[in-house]
């Protein structure tokens, strides 16, 4: 009869639980609803910087005492690390929690679902810039443009003109009457990380600037190593794709802005460029994770990926070398080899965006964002996350950590030469068809007939996708 | 169940109360009411969570826009964008399959009731009345659901009323034709039972025992069904026929209904043909297998020459990924089935170590996806150092590209010798490699189960077989199988539907490289769904995926009926 | 047929039934061959699950380098797996939750599959194709009508469901694969003992608790078995209802850590194996739950 303990066991221990599950929701809803918070217990000023504007569009908005919540992609050391620096942000005594959710993908299908069922998403998310998009066809965000002219709570011709342009303006659709729906808090750049000894140990001087002097190193690396790898990682995505477009002096988007062009000269020269490359053993493919631990074991000389890859390719070069008992080997990032005069660069990154909610979460929101890119507070926030700054003023907050981390100076100094990926609303599925057809080359189709077929389905894409949005 | 309602029969000695609990009728009666007390928490659940998303992604199926969860209404052009003409034989043959399947279970029915000599046609009326309150009732519910749905807009438009959303609830739903359809619903239940009670109370217990209303009810809302899939057929072949007009277009959905329909009637005829001939002898059996292969042929011919013409503008990505989601359910299900029953069986015995065995064959399945499936990505890699190319070099053979390999295994066996047309090349090497892993993983849920399933058998057959001096396969052939044939039957049927409907590995283990031959239907539909944001067209495949299931369900159930035993 | 299913004998003693070739000392090929084959595939089963172990506890250049076992085994890694990924936050969490939906589940599905499998009622076939077909649709387009009621649901009742236990569990606590799955094996029970049952005067639920459920001790602990692992591994759902740490569970943990350990491997297997070991550990000592057979519970209570 122990069976019959058994269930009785888990009979009381069931009760036992639910009886705690229920009385748990007293304190869970805490966290649920902090939003609409009455305005701190101070009366309003009438004057002083926290006091509700008498003119424009936030004339009247208080936006003292809120409670702000910020959906974010960081995770772990990141978001603790984040956590303390918005510690530090006391303005009109407003909060703003940060919520890590994952990922941006997570953030997306929250986003999209809590609109879907009236449920309200946090105040501040973030996201790209193709995703504000397709919030905004459920006219889900705010334009910031209100914010950013406004008299009272707005920028100062100085401030706007420290961003860097094409950053600033990323945010901007053209599709959705020139609204502003995202501003961007950091950015990182498409980049060739590079292994300075074993340059060296093959008798080169330094990176490679050209895609021939590219090619020469990576194939002496490949011929070194002697096992298939050694030379250069490939990289097949959509972002890749681009950075080689662009190096090559071309563009993937049309001169409006509206339409793709993955069939120009400069993509055929790349892709044939690469193929060639692939051919020859000097690139090879690493698909099983990030390139990283390859290129710190020494099993490629080059590797291609974002400059937020940074801390992470330092700490994995320290730890192999340290591991197999020798010195670190020296190590850069470079521009992606160009036939450009200059380098061209892909820079990319998502972007924060306020949700409509009440006007004094939207303000307190925008105080935080206008906070948050200060320089002295993007300083601080480039620290903890390896991202770039948006913005010249950083620089001088910067000095330090410039000396003290080499590669991410040289990747700073060629933010000067960036341009960006596409926001089309297509250009979640098109990124997807782009790494399809790089590979479909790597493995063999004809370079024309692939990007020309890209070029038309991605555009049908896009087509089909405005209609609906009609 | 027949063994069930004779076993009743012993105690039917309950004094006859005018209470409607008493009685055989009124014990039928508690049992009922008992049953549906013990269905109703379960229900409620999935009624919120289950049956809820059906009807949401039948009512999404027909709207079209993007990250709208209320969109425009299009008819039937969702599923016309992904199969083609195909969609209107499609529906032309869900109703006629309904229409069918009504006048089939009241034929069956009469046949009953004019054996037994029970009243039969005098219930009609009253199911007529209770089905048409049922069709009403779904009927609200698709007309409720845009008007609710439409609340949290209406709760973000700013500067309207601020009115709390329990009012605009209430608001959403007094609309006049929600309200109508709701107490038309209603209305019509009741009295359907009202009068199935005023019929009921003037004839004899037995007719009342053995009422037909609950037959009729299931064939009215067949009917209704079959006439509103008609209904919703013939206009969406007339739009299209004057959408075609205005474009200068020549259309012949008429023709392709004709000829497919004749085409899949032929088949039909052919498959019964050749059931009846097993039965037959010789000679008459000859005739049959040679009418049912001539028809087969003529269906071949009709299906051949129309069928890829009626697909030709359908959606290429559903399509290969309908045919990826088959490959990787016949690569899996035969294996990890036959398997799993094997190992189960050895493990049922009283061997040494059997619960160590037990915990490793079970290690697949609980382990997360993610980690066991980065261990395939690195054992299967394409690099030539990897595990199994390594392997493969020290028998002399090439490395090959495994997850990365888009190329058809029956191409990849062929060589450079002959180049196969993309549906004959078979599943790409990547999905061959995803097949392993779906099998490799899920062995160990199907042998769990089987376990279960071998644990109530009573030991005490084997005994007596032992004692009667059968051997061991006699008594796996005839113990074992037969007494396992619910649970063989049970994980049949959940493999066919897992597999049809596996993601997550799948998802995980895809690489660009393999060019989206690894994209089976739910990838497809995951991706239409939550990347691209186009509910509507995603709902659509979804349903479409789920009528391939249901109708594999079927096909499973009638070859499993003459053969599952039930204790 | 019928006649197979004789009526119970009392439990007979252990295991009458075992193999007979043991005890001599002779050669049993069918022995030899059933330790093969069990061997093989269980070295199929267990060397992906191996290879994970190993690569946990090695340090980076190894886990890089492609080797196959670690040459000291490394730990600590499992030490910051479990802090990185703020397990220990998340681990109570899952406890509860998981619980919580384990419990309804066995219960709900328990009285609908004994509906299913022994009471007569109008619209018995029907209700059970319903069944069938909501495990039939594919679950990305169930998750937006889920969240609208869920969120719904949080606010027309007393508490909220958004971010709080009820979205987590009660979705989850009848599903069509646990009623399918005891309705099987409760049909399977010979329909003598519900004659015999009745004799004694037992209704139904008497029946249920007192005859069906120790006979069914096996897909009972089965069905408990499976509603565990796919609580305790759901991912994607709890992230879509949850935005805080309160109610997150530990497969929330392990993909923001999977996320963060990036390309190092031994940290994102330790991390993993973290996740499944309470299930390992359950399984192994309630594994013997799982195949008590018929006769070993015999008839009485």
């Amino acid at each position: 009869m122990r069976h019959k303990h058994l269930w009785m066991m888990v009979l009381l221990s069931s009760v036992v639980l639910l009886m705690a599950a229920c009385a748990a929701p007293a304190t869970a809803p805490a966290a649920e609803a902090p939003a609409a918070e009455a305005p701190a217990a101070e009366a309003p000023a009438a004057e002083g910087p926290c006091a509700p504007a008498t003119e424009g569009e936030w004339a009247g908005v208080d936006p003292s005492g809120q409670t702000v919540i910020w959906w974010h992609n960081h995770t772990g050391s990141r978001d603790e690390q984040l956590t303390a620096l918005l510690a530090q942000f006391d303005e009109c005594g407003i909060t703003v929690v940060s919520q890590s959710q994952g990922g941006y993908d997570e953030i997306r299908d929250k986003v999209n679902a809590s609109i879907a069922a009236g449920e309200q998403p946090a105040a501040l998310i973030a996201g790209y810039q193709n995703d504000q998009a397709f919030y905004q066809l459920n006219d889900a965000l705010v334009d910031l443009n209100t914010l950013i002219d406004d008299p009272k709570w707005g920028l100062t011709p100085e401030d706007k003109a420290d961003f860097y342009a094409s950053f600033f303006d990323q945010g901007v659709h053209p599709a959705f009457g020139g609204q502003r729906l995202g501003f961007p808090p950091n950015r990182s750049m498409e980049m060739i990380y590079y292994n300075q000894t074993w340059l060296e140990e093959l008798g080169f001087d330094g990176p490679p600037t050209t895609p021939d002097e590219f090619r020469e190193m990576a194939c002496a690396a490949a011929e070194a190593k002697g096992d298939g790898s050694g030379g250069f990682i490939l990289r097949d995505d959509a972002s890749a794709v681009a950075a080689w477009t662009l190096a090559f002096g071309g563009d993937i988007l049309n001169e409006e802005g509206t339409s793709y062009v993955y069939n120009s000269q400069a993509t055929i020269d790349a892709m044939t460029w690469l193929k060639g490359m692939y051919d020859d053993g000097c690139a090879f493919f690493f698909t099983e994770g990030y390139p990283n631990t390859e290129f710190a074991a020494r099993n490629a000389i080059f590797a291609m990926g974002s400059s937020s890859g940074i801390p992470f390719y330092a700490t994995d070069i320290q730890t192999i070398a340290e591991q197999e008992g020798r010195d670190p080997d020296e190590w850069g990032v470079a521009a992606v080899p160009h036939t450009t005069p200059d380098p061209v660069q892909n820079v990319y990154g998502g972007d924060v965006m306020i949700v409509k909610t009440t006007p004094e979460q939207e303000l307190a929101a925008w105080l935080f964002i206008k906070w948050f890119t200060t320089p002295e507070i993007q300083a601080e926030w480039v620290r903890i996350s390896g991202y770039f700054p948006t913005r010249a003023g950083t620089a001088e907050f910067l000095g330090d950590y410039i000396n003290e981390n080499v590669q991410w100076g040289q990747a700073l100094a060629l933010l000067p030469y960036g341009s960006y990926e596409p926001q089309l609303i297509s250009y979640q599925a098109t990124r997807d068809a782009a790494t399809q057809a790089f590979n479909e080359i790597m493995q063999g189709a004809d370079i024309q007939t692939t990007i020309d077929a890209l070029t038309g389905s991605a555009n049908e894409m896009q087509e089909e996708l405005m209609a609906e949005v009609e | 169940m027949s063994t069930t309602a004779v076993g009743k029969q012993v105690r039917t000695v309950t004094p006859a109360r005018s209470n409607i609990f008493a009685g055989r009728q009124g014990r039928k009666l508690r049992e009922a009411l008992l049953a549906y007390l013990f269905l109703f928490p379960a229900f409620l659940i999935i009624g919120l969570f289950g049956l809820f998303p059906l009807l949401f992604a039948a009512y999404q199926s027909t709207l079209v826009g993007l990250n709208r969860i209320v969109g425009r209404y299009d008819g039937l052009n969702n599923y016309v964008r992904a199969i083609d003409n195909l969609t209107y034989v499609l529906f032309f043959w869900l109703a006629a399959l309904l229409v069918f399947m009504a006048l089939r279970s009241i034929m069956q029915a009469r046949r009953t009731a004019q054996e037994k000599q029970w009243a039969f046609w005098i219930w009609a009326p009253s199911g007529a009345i209770i089905g048409a309150g049922f069709i009403l009732f779904v009927l609200f519910i698709f007309r409720a659901l845009p008007a609710v749905l439409e609340v949290p807009q209406l709760m973000r438009a700013r500067g309207g009323p601020q009115a709390s959303f329990q009012q605009l609830l209430a608001q959403a739903l007094a609309a006049p034709p929600i309200q109508q359809a709701l107490w038309g619903a209603l209305l019509f239940i009741v009295a359907g039972i009202a009068l199935h009670w005023y019929i009921a109370r003037r004839r004899s217990p037995r007719d009342r025992l053995h009422n037909a209303t609950g037959v009729f009810t299931g064939a009215a809302v067949m009917l209704l069904s079959a006439a509103y899939l008609l209904w919703l057929t013939w206009t969406e072949i007339q739009r299209a026929y004057s959408e075609a007009l205005e474009a200068g277009e020549g259309l012949d959905i008429w023709s392709q209904i004709i000829t497919i329909s004749a085409g899949f009637l032929l088949l039909f005829v052919a498959w019964q043909l050749w059931d009846s001939a097993s039965h037959r002898q010789s000679n008459a059996g000859t005739a049959l297998r040679l009418g049912a292969a001539a028809a087969l042929l003529a269906s071949a011919w009709f299906l051949i020459g129309e069928l890829p013409r009626a697909i030709a503008a359908g959606d290429d990505t559903w399509w290969y990924g309908l045919l990826a989601t088959l490959y990787y359910s016949m690569g899996t299900i035969p294996i990890q089935l036959g398997v799993a029953l094997l190992l189960a069986t050895l493990l049922f015995q009283d061997i040494w170590g059997k619960s160590v065995f037990r915990i490793i064959y079970f290690v697949p399945y609980i382990a997360p996806f993610v980690g066991t499936a980065a261990v395939f990505r690195i054992i299967f890699s394409s690099r030539p150092s990897a595990p199994v190319n390594a392997f493969l070099r020290s028998v002399g053979a090439d490395p090959l590209a495994w997850l990365n390999e888009p190329a058809g295994i029956f191409q990849l066996m062929l060589g450079d010798a002959l180049t196969l047309p993309a549906w004959a090349a078979g599943p790409s090497l990547a999905l061959v490699v995803i097949i392993i892993y779906g099998t490799w993983s899920f062995v160990g849920f199907n042998t769990v189960i089987f376990l279960a399933g071998l644990g109530s058998i009573p030991r005490e057959l084997y005994e007596a077989a032992s004692i009667d001096g059968g051997g061991r396969w006699a008594q796996f052939r005839h113990i074992t199988l037969p007494l396992l044939s619910p649970t063989i039957y049970f994980l049949t049927l959940y493999s066919v539907i897992g597999t049809f409907k596996a993601f997550n590995h799948i998802y995980v283990l895809r690489t660009a490289a393999a060019l989206g031959t690894t994209d089976t239907a739910s990838v497809v539909i995951f991706q239409t769904f939550k990347r691209d944001t186009r509910y509507g067209y995603a709902s659509a495949l979804a349903i479409l995926l789920l009528l391939i299931i249901l109708a594999l369900t079927a096909v499973n159930n009638r070859l499993a009926s003459k053969r599952v035993f039930y204790g | 047929m019928a006649s197979q299913t004789t009526p119970l004998a009392p439990p007979t003693a252990g295991k009458a039934s075992a193999d007979d070739g043991r005890n001599g000392p002779r050669f049993d090929m069918g022995q030899i061959l059933t330790y093969a084959v069990l061997l093989t595939g269980a070295v199929v089963a267990i060397v992906p699950f191996f290879y994970t172990v190993s690569v946990s506890l090695m340090n980076l250049t190894e886990a890089t380098g492609g080797a196959w076992l670690p040459r000291a085994p490394q730990w600590g890694n499992y030490e910051q797996a479990w802090r990185d990924a703020s397990f220990s936050l998340y681990f109570m969490n899952s406890v509860k939750i998981t619980l919580i939906t384990v419990i309804g589940e066995l219960v709900f599905c328990t009285l609908a599959a004994y509906a299913f499998a022994r009471m007569e009622f109008p619209g018995k076939a029907f209700l059970f194709a319903l069944l069938l077909s909501t495990l039939m649709l594919p679950e990305a387009v169930t998750w937006v009508p889920n969240f609208i009621t869920v969120s719904w649901l949080g606010r027309i009742g007393p508490i909220p469901w958004i971010n709080n236990w009820p979205a987590l569990t009660i979705p989850f606590m009848a599903g069509a694969f646990g009623i399918f799955l005891l309705r099987q094996f409760f049909q399977q029970i010979p329909n003598e003992l519900w004659d015999s049952a009745q004799i004694d005067g037992a209704g139904h639920l008497r029946y249920l608790v007192r005859v069906m459920l120790p006979l069914s001790k096996a897909p009972v602990m089965t069905l408990a078995l499976f509603a565990f692992i796919g609580s305790w591994n759901s991912l994607a759902w709890p992230i879509l209802v949850t935005s805080t740490p309160d109610w997150r569970p530990i497969s929330y943990g392990l993909l923001a850590f999977l996320d963060e350990a990036g390309a190092q491997f031994h940290l994102q297997m330790a991390g993993s194996i973290i996740t499944i070991a309470p299930i390992l550990i359950i399984y192994f000592f309630t594994q013997k739950q799982f195949i008590e057979g018929i006769a070993t519970s015999g008839l009485k209570g």
